[in-house]
């Protein structure tokens, strides 16, 4: 106990100290006191603390004062958090990349149901997080949260390979370009996904499908 | 008849090819005991000692020094812990397993991807490349101009994940990509977001 008790000092110091390190010269002193202090209370929340150094170098990189670069740091924080719970809520382990991954869907557009939808689908955390990520790609290309969380689900139950996964965005920007709305389109690959994993994929291609997804209290 | 000079009727029970049923009825307390005895004897393998054995067992034999048969023999050792004076250690001991533990069970080798940037800018004099790949440093990943038509490019090979980036034209503009997807960066941009 008393080695836990010195211990943790020693690591937040460490951990102040390394966020110090990678702001050195990339921001004023103010907004790395900052950061300083917001990551150091988010890695005890269990968040990771990278998205907000890289959001403070951003800010330092394009000259935006440090108040907003403050501000913008709070609500990556914001988002951490918001996705960190949505992943509790699903029932999914919430490693560091995971919840930065759900962070970025939250900062394109999806909420934390969204989230708490697509970890309810029981894919492994390394599907889960390309999952994340995709579905925030998708948000950025304008398909709305219905139709995206759709895809993504159906995509993430077939088991397919996430390098598939990685596809959709460019597969909905393909239908769009033919005339497709980006709803109309995701809801299309949906469709087609869905009846691709009724009649299970093509010979020497793809995985079993997962296991049903867990119930949840 | 010696002890184990048997009938011959008993030494086809021990071979096997009768059974203790088969013997008449005298020679069975004789068939009994000639198959206690078998069951008694040790069947396993016999086994040369290897090179290891036979050098522990050399060194086994060999007389121990005063010194080292004291500290071999078994003997009773008391520790008082004083936790005041052991705290320091521990503290560093945790601290380091932490930071062994920490980054290198979390960060497993991402695989990687080569991405072609493409900036049509017939009017800039300079483009760079900023993003999360780079520290968004926009003099650290310039742009080539390619044809007559003001066509800038950058072949980068990045680690599979997310990444979020923006053209920086003549150092100072700051533009999203045209051809991707982009989201806001809180700032009251846009940065155009790749993702791997």
């Amino acid at each position: 106990m008393i080695a836990s008790l010195v211990a943790l000092p020693l690591t937040l110091l460490s951990l102040q100290q390394g966020i110090a390190q990678r702001l050195a010269g990339r921001v004023s002193p103010n907004v790395a006191a900052a950061v300083e202090g917001t990551g150091t209370a988010a890695s005890a929340r269990g968040l990771p603390v990278d998205p907000l150094i890289q959001k403070a170098i951003e800010g330092g990189a394009k000259g935006i004062a440090d108040d907003r670069v403050i501000a913008a740091v709070n609500l990556v924080v914001s988002h951490l958090d918001t996705a960190a719970a949505a992943l509790r809520e699903g029932g999914a382990s919430a490693d560091t990349l995971t919840i930065a991954a759900g962070a970025f869907a939250v900062s394109a557009g999806l909420n934390g149901s969204d989230i708490t939808a697509l970890a309810r689908v029981g894919a492994t955390p390394a599907a889960l997080t390309v999952g994340l990520r995709v579905a925030g790609t998708l948000a950025a290309l304008g398909v709305p949260p219905a139709e995206n969380i759709g895809l993504v689900s159906v995509s993430l139950r077939s088991g397919k390979p996430t390098a598939d996964l990685l596809l959709l965005p460019a597969s909905v920007e393909s239908e769009v370009a033919k005339g497709s709305t980006p709803a109309a389109a995701a809801a299309g690959l949906s469709r087609a996904a869905a009846a691709q994993g009724r009649h299970g994929p093509p010979p020497g291609h793809g995985q079993p499908p997962h296991p049903p997804t867990p119930s949840h209290p | 008849m010696s002890e184990h000079d048997f009938h011959p009727r008993v030494k086809q029970l021990l071979d096997g090819d009768l059974t203790l049923a088969d013997l008449p009825p005298e020679l069975r307390a004789e068939g009994e005991e000639a198959l206690r005895l078998l069951a008694a004897v040790d069947r396993r393998p016999v086994a040369f000692p290897t090179m290891t054995e036979r050098v522990m067992l050399a060194v086994n034999t060999r007389p121990s020094p005063a010194g080292w048969r004291r500290m071999l023999e078994p003997r009773e050792i008391r520790l008082r812990i004083r936790p005041w004076v052991l705290a320091p250690a521990l503290a560093l001991a945790a601290a380091l397993i932490i930071w062994i533990a920490g980054p290198r069970t979390a960060a497993p080798a991402p695989s990687l991807v080569t991405v072609r940037f493409v900036l049509v800018a017939p009017e800039a004099k300079a483009v760079s490349l900023a993003g999360t790949f780079n520290q968004w440093d926009a003099r650290a990943t310039p742009l080539v101009r390619t044809g007559p038509n003001g066509t800038w490019t950058a072949t980068l090979t990045l680690p599979a994940g997310q990444h979020q980036y923006a053209f920086v034209v003549d150092g100072v503009r700051w533009v999203p990509d045209p051809g991707a997807p982009a989201v806001d960066d809180g700032f009251g941009r846009r940065n155009s977001v790749l993702t791997l």
